[in-house]
């Protein structure tokens, strides 16, 4: 089982990791949340001229590492546009993405997109969505909007997958970016007549969130190549990242904080509007007790195979 | 020989819980959303007027100052406080603990007399401590002071003072002697924020609010009068403030965590969703909520014994510390479950009342909220610095 990334969708990574810094870098933020209605304008041809939009991440294992590299590079930037939800649009609806919600009050990072969405339930239970007008400027909101759903079918088992996988890349990516941030602030920061990086306990912080990170890098890999080898277990495997992307995201927001001080909170600080868009991502479609009781659930039915199990479930 | 036993303080609840009821503002929450700061503050200063009318504005002041209420029913009355959903003296926190302290511990009878009934009329202070340069290690700061006459001339720049836009006075350190250690050359003022030569700037935060504010002082005229403590003492002052801080201010949110931020847990964990399920039923939820009511009960417990202590001088030199890092650490975790139980309602309604504690029941925010109390008042690793050294002994780094 070899569950790397291949050297070309780590390429493709890179590029649109490029290509989002020329089109504003940090910057793209920024302006989308004073400017919301120009997010689709400046993104979609951006990534559309990457292939973004051709990518089937259900075609192929290649396809789907791309999508994964991809969705990496927009969470490193943080752009608050619907990027994995686009790419998880199902092979058998007629909509440009899909977004996963709980059974009551559904809602998702979608408000102010023009785009047709689906929505999916765990249980595969689709339908279409109306998003309502999001009534707080994104600064509050995170463009989150209360969605109004149009039940379809149950056939969505195959969509649901993806739609929780692919949206934990992102937050690995601003995973990425939150510890890049961090570790460029202690090493330059001065206190006690030295940088802030020569304590001691201050590194010991900064690894235990790079073993938190690195941890769900590795998970996040597994599930992709389950999904890829159409693993049985691969809906609870694309859980288990999300109970660890949550966990992670904590660890890694909270020491990131931590480090810089008051700063980290004064939107000077890259930092601070990382980690106000990362909220709808560790909260939606629930939390990490909601997704717990989820996976617990379906283990208790099924087992979980996990790495070391030659990839059978029971 | 035995102590008398403390005053039964059932009585003195029932009086609050009376009290509460007629004056606890029915609404204030959805009054203080969102509101102007003209709102905000004639809020505040009207509440504060009720309960120093009722004399449970500064319950743990000395008697003869207007407060003298014992510890044992100063929590009685932080306990019924929160219970009610009482708003909290946001404005007049620095002024009433910090200010108050200061003065008390550092202070000459005449500036006593100026500032502690004037505090009672509302004035609200502010604490220049930080500088851009001078974080966690304080005693690095460069705003300087030089005598001329009878006065201070003082120039630098301060941050991240909360709440200074409101402020008349502030409590400012700055250095007296640039050729002395470090901690040796700083003196204590108080400055009158109306100066000429002040000048406040507002710092816009995360969650939208400016909660903390920059100070440039340039030129600025501290009469002699206004230094407190000896020239050149001032980092023994600070301490004093910095302890009250860490410490006494811990009786009344320690109690307000388990009397409404606890409760408000409870409630939210009880609520069934549309399908009728209540978090409460799931045994993960269970097992953090017994977690929590076995910290808060904790904290409680210390914060207790720390007031105690504090009130017949036998405060550890790190007992405040202890209590500081225990409950900011508590108050993430707990806010943080919070947001996790809200779901959705905590996630698309992010704003929060004015008025209102550090656990708002608007969890989202709060969370955002409680890391900042990892930072302020000496930073967590600051904390664990000073109980490695001054409470385990262990050699300085
Ligand atoms: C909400 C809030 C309100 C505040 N209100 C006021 C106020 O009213 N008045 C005022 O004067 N100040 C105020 N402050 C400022 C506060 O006192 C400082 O933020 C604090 O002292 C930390 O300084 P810093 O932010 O510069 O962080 P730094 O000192 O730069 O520290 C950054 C990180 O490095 C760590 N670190 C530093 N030194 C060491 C070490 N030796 N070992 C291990 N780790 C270390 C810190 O713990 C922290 O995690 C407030 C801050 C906040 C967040």
């Amino acid at each position: 089982m070899n569950i790397d990334l291949s050297p070309e969708a780590l390429e493709y990574g890179g590029l649109v990791k490029r290509a989002l810094e020329s089109a504003g870098g940090d910057g793209l933020l920024r302006t989308f949340e004073s400017e919301p209605e120009r997010r689709d304008g400046v993104i979609s041809p951006v990534l559309g001229e990457l292939g973004a939009w051709d990518l089937d991440p259900r075609g192929s294992g290649d396809e789907l590492e791309a999508a994964a590299a991809l969705c990496r590079a927009v969470g490193y930037w943080a752009v608050a546009y619907p990027v994995a939800e686009r790419l998880c649009r199902s092979a058998t609806l007629e909509s440009d993405g899909l977004v996963v919600v709980a059974d009551v009050a559904p809602a998702a990072a979608i408000g102010g997109s023009d785009l047709r969405w689906a929505a999916v339930t765990l249980d595969g239970r689709r339908s279409l969505v109306t998003a309502c007008p999001l009534v707080e400027s994104p600064r509050t909101s995170a463009f989150v909007a209360r969605l109004m759903l149009e039940p379809l079918d149950d056939d969505g088992a195959d969509d649901v997958v993806l739609g929780v996988l692919l949206p934990c890349w992102t937050l690995l990516g601003m995973l990425d970016r939150a510890l890049d941030l961090v570790r460029a602030y202690v090493l330059e920061r001065q206190q006690f007549g030295q940088p802030l990086a020569a304590f001691q306990g201050v590194q010991f912080q900064l690894t235990d969130a790079e073993v938190e990170r690195a941890g769900l890098e590795e998970l996040a890999k597994y599930a992709l190549w389950s999904v890829e080898s159409a693993q049985p277990a691969s809906l609870r495997d694309a859980l288990a990242v999300r109970v660890a992307a949550i966990e992670a995201a904590d660890t890694v927001f909270r020491v990131a904080h931590q480090l810089h001080g008051a700063i980290g909170f004064c939107d000077e600080t890259t930092l601070s509007w990382i980690s106000r868009y990362s909220g709808p991502l560790r909260r939606l479609p629930f939390g990490l007790s909601e997704t717990l009781h989820q996976l617990s659930n379906r283990t208790r039915r099924d087992g979980l195979p996990g790495v070391f199990s030659g990839g059978q479930g029971q | 020989m035995t102590s008398p036993p403390p005053p039964d303080p059932e009585p003195f609840r029932a009086e609050v819980r009376e009290w509460c009821r007629t004056h606890v503002p029915t609404g204030w929450r959805d009054a203080q959303t969102g509101v102007s700061d003209e709102e905000f503050v004639s809020f505040q200063k009207q509440w504060f007027g009720e309960l120093r009318e009722a004399g449970y504005a500064v319950p743990h002041w000395p008697l003869a100052w207007g407060g003298g209420l014992s510890v044992g029913e100063q929590i009685v009355l932080y306990q019924e406080l929160a219970a009610h959903d009482a708003p909290r003296l946001v404005l007049a926190f620095v002024a009433i603990h910090h200010a108050a302290s200061t003065l008390l511990a550092a202070g000459t009878d005449e500036q006593r007399a100026r500032h502690l009934p004037a505090i009672l009329d509302g004035e609200i202070w502010v604490q220049g401590f930080s500088e851009p340069d001078a974080g966690s290690d304080l005693a690095s700061l460069r705003t300087a002071a030089r005598r001329e006459g009878d006065a201070y001339v003082v120039n630098g720049q301060k941050l991240w003072a909360s709440g200074a836009k409101y402020a008349g006075w502030c409590l400012l350190l700055a250095r007296t002697d640039p050729g002395a250690p470090k901690r040796h050359g700083i003196s204590y003022f108080l400055l009158d924020m109306r100066s000429q030569g002040v000048e406040v700037r507002p710092i816009r935060q995360a969650t939208g609010e400016s909660h903390f504010s920059e100070i440039f002082l340039n030129d600025v005229e501290i009469p002699a009068t206004h230094l407190i403590g000896p020239e050149n003492g001032g980092w023994q002052v600070a301490q004093a403030t910095l302890s009250a801080e860490r410490g006494m201010t811990m009786l009344e949110l320690a109690e307000r965590l388990g009397h409404a931020g606890f409760t408000w847990l409870l409630d939210a964990c009880r609520r069934p969703n549309a399908e009728g399920l209540r978090p409460i039923d799931d045994s993960l939820v269970l097992d953090r909520l017994a977690g929590f009511e076995t910290e808060i009960a904790g904290l409680r417990a210390m914060c207790r014994s720390l007031a105690v202590r504090h009130e017949t001088g036998h405060v550890g030199p790190a007992d405040a510390s202890v209590v500081k890092l225990y409950y900011s650490e508590l108050l993430q975790r707990m806010t943080n479950f919070g947001a996790d139980v809200a779901g959705l309602a905590g996630s698309t309604r992010i704003i929060k009342p004015m008025s209102s504690g550090w656990e708002s029941g608007a969890w989202v925010l709060d969370f955002i909220g409680s890391w900042e109390w990892t930072i302020p008042g000496g930073t967590s690793e600051i904390q664990r610095t000073i109980i490695a050294e001054r409470a385990l002994q262990m050699p300085r780094a």
